[in-house]
């Protein structure tokens, strides 16, 4: 069976997402179970991928059986085994902590929701696992879809913020999508393996220049780069707790890796970065993303609109960490496609957790927080260190191997922004903090008594999260034998 | 911010028109798509599946785990349009009409009444009641049969004219649609129930996917048919051909089944009003 896990991961819930959407009119009570043990399997899949490729190197699946180029492969190597795990991990932790939050935002719906999630996972998946640059466009059709949907099933002005997503995400894949048909004119294959080793030969080609800047464009649209990332904060804010964070830890980082996957494994090396001037401008995206955004996030008024904007600004460290060229940077850049992954995950859980209990997510209502619901501030304590950068948290060795590859690329502005938005993070979350432990203050009240009654969420939400607050210190302790033993191994030797 | 987008616009025109300095000729038989792995399905598409159509064979065979993917997006637009628009906390109205068909007057009952189920004599008249239009009505009735027909024939001959599943099944799905709109969604809703169509889109998506499922759990790779020769009784060449068949005919049901339930959805915005 284990030989099967490359189409497993993907078909499995696929088709426990069909199961779902009949059982929802035969037998509801069923859905939840299903999902779970569905996820939990893809999760013990992909761990079981990452094993075998650490101990036996990188191997493919063959789709129908059929040999690439003529059909469709998958490739397992060290560096999507390792971002598949994380993400398996991230979708199994999150739907064990906000089926809760599901049940009650979505009443009636809740077993569609359940089946979207599923399609939205098997998507993401299917997008890391997959070897073939057309198939990846359709898996993301899958993700987008399913995530339009759980979008626009939020409140208020969910609809609108969906529709906006929905037109820069089909630009985005639109984007991605030309490029792909781009290469496919001027080399007639479309397996990532096989365009590396034609392209060798097209470097002067124009039409290759032109796809790929058409690809990284739409990728950074999917990703929410800077100038490209209007449809995100509204995307996250406005959908409903659960949606948020699943999505939020999933897609960009997802997107992230396609970019690292496609400068990496199908456009050659020295063509992404030696006869394309490509890597500087992008650096230079991500430095003007990274300060940009984390200005905009110290202007917010309410936790999740915050976090959507340290999110864009996470985002420009990835971009901006892959694009400088050196091995530290791109370590730092995968590392932290698993770190961010992580954190995003354990800060809008406990986002989800509070607007749950609290009813509001404003800085206003969080007064007193640490006292009606220790755990769950504890919980965004943990992740908000992680996303400054303190250690042992594993936002911080990420970071230091960012800071390290720039400055073994001279790129001193990523430097300076690193340096930036950590101190932003570390305004942004210890205002939080301070509103959460000291106010309300006696004084400022107007003589009544602030309601500070326990309000602490149930243990059932409650333990995944710590879970996941645990798993970013775990995360940061292994940094050197995730380093050493997976991600060197996931970075072409010619990158020094 | 209206320049930025001009802007914006006009560079990637721009470097579009870079990018087609270098295409290869328009139909020029030795670019590089025409010569890599083309020929290979031109030469070798019949000898190994079986199926003369080409495209089909790429389709659902050596690109056929792309189309499984593919019909899945169509069965998420479906799920997603339902999960949007359906609305499932109905409020009933606090009177119905009803109309007498054979002499037109019409009744109202209060407080939530209705009449009797079976009681055909009597149309409901609401938002979605059309008027009676015999002209509509016999015309459609009588194409009908026809373009269902057609439909199987285009899911059927796809192996060898264009054609297959998802044609097929869009044909098959306006037929309905067809039948909605020249009689009325409830008498459309009494064939089809909402219920099915969503059991059938699910169940034509796990069709596709339980083929391959079972050539996995016969040994062999996810959607490699060949291995259903033993179940098929018949060579592993032909076992391919009969695969695709089994698939289109999955991805047909899922097709259908989603057009008509974006239709119901659509078309009385998520209520379903009466009849379920």
């Amino acid at each position: 069976m284990s030989a099967h896990f490359p189409a497993l991961i993907v078909v499995s819930p696929l088709m426990a997402a069909m199961v779902v959407a009949i059982l929802a009119w035969v037998r509801p009570g069923a859905c939840l179970p299903l999902a779970v043990v569905t996820l939990a399997g893809s999760l013990w899949a992909a761990a079981g991928m990452l094993w075998r490729v650490v101990v036996s190197g990188p191997f493919a699946y063959h789709l129908g059986n059929w040999p690439p180029p003529i059909g469709i492969a998958y490739q397992i190597d060290h560096l999507n085994a390792l971002v598949l795990t994380a993400m398996a991990a991230v979708a199994l932790v999150n739907l064990l902590a906000t089926w809760r939050h599901a049940r009650r935002d979505f009443a009636e719906r809740v077993n569609y929701f359940y089946a979207l999630y599923l399609l939205f996972c098997a998507g993401t998946y299917g997008i890391i696992v997959t070897g073939d640059a057309f198939n990846l466009f359709v898996l993301l059709e899958i993700t987008s879809i399913s995530g339009y949907a759980l979008v626009g099933m939020g409140k208020r002005d969910a609809a609108l913020a969906s529709l906006n997503y929905i037109f820069m995400g089909t630009i985005g894949a639109s984007f991605y999508l030309l490029g792909v048909g781009y290469l496919y004119l001027v080399t007639g294959t479309l397996n990532m393996a096989d365009l590396a080793m034609i392209l060798p030969r097209l470097y002067g080609n124009k039409v290759v220049t032109a796809a790929f800047i058409i690809a990284m464009t739409g990728l950074f649209m999917k990703m929410a780069l800077f100038p490209l990332h209007g449809w995100l904060p509204n995307a996250y804010s406005e959908s409903s707790s659960p949606v948020r964070s699943l999505i939020a830890p999933l897609t960009t980082k997802t997107m992230v890796y396609v970019m690292v996957r496609v400068a990496l494994y199908v456009f050659p090396v020295d063509f992404s970065f030696g006869h394309l001037a490509f890597a500087q401008p992008a650096v230079w995206l991500a430095v003007t993303s990274i300060v940009a955004a984390s200005l905009m996030a110290l202007s917010q008024t309410s936790l999740k609109r915050m976090l959507a904007y340290v999110l864009i600004a996470e985002v420009g460290y990835m971009v901006g960490g892959f694009w400088l060229g050196n091995r530290m940077g791109m370590t730092g850049a995968i590392l932290h496609i698993v770190n961010d992954a992580a954190m995003t995950l354990c800060a809008f859980l406990a986002v989800g957790s509070l607007r749950q209990q609290l009813a509001d997510d404003s800085f206003k209502a969080l007064r007193g927080a640490f006292r009606r619901m220790p755990w769950t501030m504890a919980v965004l304590v943990v992740a908000g260190l992680s996303m400054i950068g303190v250690p042992p948290t594993c936002g911080f060795f990420s970071k230091w191997y960012l800071i390290g590859g720039a400055l073994a690329a001279g790129q001193w502005a990523f430097v300076g922004a690193l340096i930036f938005s950590s101190l932003i993070n570390a305004v942004l979350f210890f205002r939080i903090f301070e509103i959460g432990f000291f106010e309300p203050f006696a004084a400022s009240d107007h003589g009544h008594p602030p309601d500070l009654a326990y309000a602490e969420a149930p243990a059932t939400v409650i333990a995944p999260m710590l879970v996941t607050a645990a798993g970013l210190v775990v995360l940061g302790l292994l940094t050197g034998r995730i380093v050493t033993r997976i991600i060197d191994a996931a970075i072409p030797a010619a990158i020094l | 911010m209206k320049r930025f987008a001009l802007l914006a616009v006009l560079l990637f025109g721009a470097l579009l028109v870079y990018g087609t300095t270098d295409f290869p000729d328009w139909g020029d038989p030795s670019s590089p798509a025409a010569t890599h792995v083309s020929p290979h399905y031109i030469r070798h598409s019949l000898e190994e599946t079986a199926v003369p159509n080409i495209v089909t064979a790429v389709l659902a065979d050596y690109r056929g785990y792309d189309t499984m993917f593919e019909t899945s997006v169509i069965f998420t637009a479906g799920l997603a349009c339902f999960f949007l628009l359906r609305v499932f906390a109905r409020k009933a109205p606090d009177s119905r009409l009803y109309r007498h068909r054979a002499t037109g007057i019409t009744l109202r009952i209060e407080q939530g009444g209705r009449l009797p189920e079976g009681a055909r004599e009597f149309e409901r008249i609401d938002s979605q009641w059309v008027p009676y239009d015999l002209i509509i009505r016999t015309a459609c009735r009588l194409v009908l049969p026809f373009i269902q027909l057609f439909a199987l024939y285009v899911v059927a001959h796809g192996h060898h004219s264009p054609g297959g599943g998802f044609q097929g099944g869009v044909i098959f799905g306006a037929a309905v649609i067809l039948y909605a709109i020249s009689h009325d969604l409830r008498s459309t809703l009494q064939m089809l129930p909402e219920r099915r169509t969503v059991l059938m889109s699910a169940g034509g998506v796990l069709i596709y996917a339980g083929t391959g499922l079972i050539c996995l759990l016969l040994g062999a790779q996810f959607l490699d048919y060949a291995a259903l020769a033993g179940i098929l009784g018949v060579d592993p060449i032909m076992a391919r051909s009969h695969g695709i068949f089994i698939v289109e005919i999955g991805v047909a049901i899922a097709v259908m089944a989603v057009m008509v339930s974006l239709y119901y959805n659509l078309a009385s915005v998520g209520r379903f009003d009466e009849g379920l």
